[in-house]
């Protein structure tokens, strides 16, 4: 088992540093120079020149995805504070660390500090959301799935299947029609602003409804079809034959085995949730990581996309290997093979 | 103080009802008469010197984009200066009237020749750090605007008259001659006195005073370095206070401003990420007492709060769909006025926007314009257009591609309509939208694009940057000798009757010639809550949070 789990890791690695080249080539072929980003559109062609050479940008491709690489573990420092001294760029950390991924163009700051403010305030909401979306989804699938063919399975399930098929930022405007502009009980934006009138529980609202609404119809789908299914096998016919009561059943035996479906979906959500909320946090203003990247995206921040899309990629991994040692749990033929 | 030679005849003009007292006042101001006297000069009495008793107090939340501003000099949006410009500030200042006065100058006075230009620095100015605010502040400001290293848009701006290029004998990765940019001569940039800096113009300039309040433009603390960060020293009614870009910026109440106010103790800058929806729910929950500017879709629901104010302006504020003369077909004269004849552009502006735009004619001179003429209407003729693409070798039409900003999106609506129009015609019309910072890297390149122009207060100004032969922001590489010369002939009277004479061949020459094809000019609109006094909306957005109030609720 341990050997298998640090097989996994290196694989891991490996992908991280042939996503990590991958990317730096991608992010070549993105309009505009380092240089034109800073100095805006308004700025003459020598005057953009002078920066790009500056910065050292005639390098060949490979030559400076070395350099970029050495730059972020820390052994080489970024050349652009040195070379831009009037955009007053500086690192309270030095020149040379760990995890130095530059500085944003957008917001002229380290690419960390800028994103360490919003990983936070993402962690929080997906905290909510998913707090909410697991146990709700888990009891209405089962629910559902337990009574198969019911009326409450029917409710249940017509209600989810129309909520599935909302768009987020339909579910979005329609809230916010209801209880912002006509009822005005709650918040239109979510910037947690500090001295808002608004108090932070009321901001989170809208945005962790939408969230719930948007991940947890599919994820009590999912639950309700896998329940439903492990609902007509043998061993659970048996263990209602051999007198075991209901409870024991659902607990002991369904549920167990309904699980590894779902677990699957939990952990995408968990991924999306934490690095790809774009829709919501950019209509209610949440200062996460899923308005950044828009915004960095938009503007064309190339590092602070390199940082997200590389940030993105690990909690990818991550929800992998998670969920790899769950199936084992859940399945010990999967533990054996 | 000398007085302009102009000044005589053109209060006499206006005694006599052959200039309005706008066009008086801005003239009057613009030759170097100080607002307060033109006022007086014709009976009036400065608003500006007249202020209401405001209430004193409050902390003000704006909802705007908080950008990097670390480099003023590099500021390339208007939104940039809503915050830095109420600590650091402009030599001179457009007010939401459209006229410049002066601001840390006192007074400004051309030559007859409008070659020299005397910029006397306002007595009593101080830096936060009670500094004097001297003519060597002025001109380390300018020398440093003005050089390729720092990189500022105003290089481009006052290139013309200040500057020379100088081959530096050296050769890009891409072959070109590197270039760089001096001063066209030793005095360009003189110090007169403690008080006094004097330009020495390299050919006549009409818009100086406009030019320094080109946002970036902002006079910095040298012993800054022009860095701009949490208690930058400047000059201003105010101190930044709390910096945190993409989300919220501070400014709090400095106590011994040279001038009005101000009035409230703090202003809060609250980003929510630019998203027009977002703004809407901002204002709708109270969670921004005002807005930097609100797009028209979002009226609607604005409108019917109660404790909402619009307001709106008429501008020169526009996107111009610009062809570039380097690529086929836009290198045809025929081909381009084809272009303007197969579109109705009032319908287009109209289908477009609504009530929120004005018509526009093809020549991005607008009748908000001092020097404005009013030409015949430029009608839709199909079938003209047909004729003329078919005379320039295109009988069966021409098919290209239009490249757009994806923000805001009444770029699309506005594509789709001339799309639409242009298919009568037989020109097939692919719209490209790219996201904005893309559109800024082939705007100048572009066969055709459609690129937002923000107002300036004189027609010429836009004029001088976009279309005369070789000028900097000239993204339709457009080179007419004729409409160099006119345009230089312009700039040379300061009357705006006389300019107008001029403007109309112009125009003229624009619409039968041009690069370019113009279908609207923007309204911009804004909401403040009904407690907030003392705001009116500016052409270029601009705020004085100054000689702004909040009454307590």
């Amino acid at each position: 088992m341990v050997r298998k789990i640090l097989s996994r890791l290196a694989q891991y690695g490996f992908t991280l540093l042939a996503a990590s080249f991958l990317l730096f080539t991608l992010t070549e072929f993105s309009p505009g120079t380092v240089a034109s980003k800073i100095l805006g559109p308004y700025a003459l062609e020598n005057q953009v020149a002078l920066l790009n050479a500056q910065l050292g940008l005639d390098e060949p491709l490979l030559h400076r995805y070395v350099d970029w690489l050495q730059t972020l573990v820390g052994l080489s420092p970024n050349l652009l504070p040195e070379a831009a001294p009037g955009l007053g760029l500086s690192d309270p950390r030095g020149d040379k660390y760990f995890g130095n991924f530059g500085y944003s163009l957008m917001m002229k700051e380290p690419v960390l500090d800028v994103l360490a403010d919003r990983i936070g305030h993402t962690a929080w909401l997906s905290a909510w959301a998913l707090g909410l979306t697991i146990p709700i989804s888990l009891l209405l699938g089962t629910l559902a799935g337990m009574h198969a063919g019911s009326s409450v399975d029917r409710v249940i399930s017509t209600v989810t299947v129309t909520l599935t098929s909302l768009p987020e930022f339909v579910v979005a405007v329609g809230l916010l029609l209801i209880f912002v502009a006509s009822l005005g009980w709650l918040p239109g934006t979510s910037s947690l602003q500090p001295g808002d009138q608004w108090s932070t529980g009321a901001q989170l609202v809208l945005p962790v409804t939408v969230l719930l609404i948007a991940s947890g119809a599919y994820l009590t789908r999912i639950v309700r079809a896998s329940v439903a299914e492990t609902m007509q096998a043998d061993y659970v016919r048996t263990a209602r034959l051999k007198g075991l009561s209901p409870r024991r059943v659902i607990w002991a035996h369904v549920l167990r085995n309904a699980m590894i479906a779902p677990i699957t979906v939990i952990l995408l959500q968990v991924n999306w949730i934490l690095t790809g909320v774009v829709v919501v946090e950019a209509i209610f203003a949440y200062p996460g990581l899923g308005s950044l990247m828009l915004r960095a995206a938009l503007f064309g921040d190339i590092f602070t996309v390199q940082a997200l899309t590389m940030l993105a990629l690990s909690v990818a991994l991550i929800t992998q290997f998670l969920g790899d040692v769950a199936y084992a749990i859940l399945d010990p033929r999967i533990r054996v093979d | 103080m000398n007085r302009h030679p102009y000044l005589m005849p053109l209060k006499k003009d206006h005694d006599a009802g052959k200039v309005t007292r706008r066009e008086f006042l801005r003239t009057a101001t613009l030759l170097g008469v100080s607002s307060a006297t033109a006022y007086g000069m014709i009976g009036l009495v400065d608003p500006v010197s007249a202020a209401d008793h405001m209430p004193k107090g409050g902390t003000l939340r704006v909802e705007t984009t908080v950008y990097d501003i670390k480099s003023p000099a590099t500021a390339t949006t208007t939104a940039d200066p809503m915050i830095f410009a109420q600590v650091v500030e402009h030599l001179t200042q457009t007010g939401t009237d459209n006229i410049t006065r002066p601001h840390l100058l006192e007074s400004w006075e051309p030559s007859a020749d409008l070659k020299t230009w005397v910029l006397r620095v306002r007595q009593g100015v101080k830096w936060h750090d009670g500094r004097q605010f001297t003519a060597d502040d002025v001109i380390w400001n300018l020398k440093r605007l003005l050089s390729d290293e720092t990189g500022s848009s105003v290089l481009g701006l006052m290139k013309p008259y200040l500057l020379k290029e100088v081959d530096t004998g050296e050769k890009d990765d891409n072959g070109n001659a590197v270039i760089r940019h001096e001063l066209w001569a030793e005095n360009a940039i003189e110090k007169t006195d403690e008080m006094t800096v004097t330009l020495n113009l390299a050919e006549p300039q009409l818009a100086v005073p406009e030019h320094l309040y080109h946002y970036p433009a902002v006079m910095m603390d040298p012993e800054g370095g022009g860095i701009f960060d949490v208690d930058t020293v400047g000059t201003g009614a105010f101190r930044l206070t709390e910096m945190e870009v993409g989300r919220r910026a501070v400014i709090e109440a400095v106590d011994d401003y040279w001038g009005e106010g101000p009035y409230l103790d703090r202003v809060e800058f609250i980003d929510v990420g630019g998203n027009a929806q977002a703004i809407m729910n901002a204002l709708l929950s109270g969670q921004v007492d005002g807005s930097f500017t609100v797009q028209p879709e979002f009226a609607a629901p604005l409108d019917a709060r109660e404790n909402l104010q619009r307001y709106e302006v008429v501008t020169a504020d526009t996107a111009i769909t610009r062809m570039n003369l380097n690529h086929k077909p836009f290198d045809d004269a025929r081909v381009r006025k084809a272009f303007r004849l197969a579109l109705d552009a009032p319908r287009a502006a109209e289908a477009a926007f609504g009530p929120f735009a004005s018509p526009a004619e093809h020549h991005h001179v607008s009748p908000v314009h001092p020097e404005y003429a009013e030409l015949p209407p430029m009608a839709r003729d199909v079938e003209a257009a047909k004729a003329l693409l078919a005379e320039a070798g295109y009988p069966d039409g021409v098919e290209v591609e239009l490249t757009i900003q994806q923000n805001p999106p009444h770029h699309l609506r506005s594509a789709t309509v001339m799309q639409e129009m242009w298919k009568d015609a037989g020109i097939t019309c692919n719209i490209n939208v790219v996201p904005n910072g893309q559109y800024w890297d082939v705007w100048t390149t572009a066969p055709l694009g459609t690129t937002v122009w923000a107002h300036r207060p004189l027609g010429v100004i836009n004029l001088s940057l976009a279309y005369r032969s070789g000028a900097s922001w000239n993204e339709s590489a457009y080179a007419n000798e004729t409409f160099d010369e006119l345009l230089t002939k312009a700039e040379s009277f300061p009357d705006p009757r006389e300019r107008s004479k001029v403007m109309a061949d112009i125009q003229a020459l624009l619409q039968e010639d041009g690069p370019i094809i113009q279908t609207y000019w923007r309204k911009l609109v804004t909401y403040y809550d009904k407690r907030v006094m003392g705001f009116a909306m500016h052409p270029t957005s601009q705020v004085f949070f100054n000689k702004m109030a909040i009454q307590s609720a």
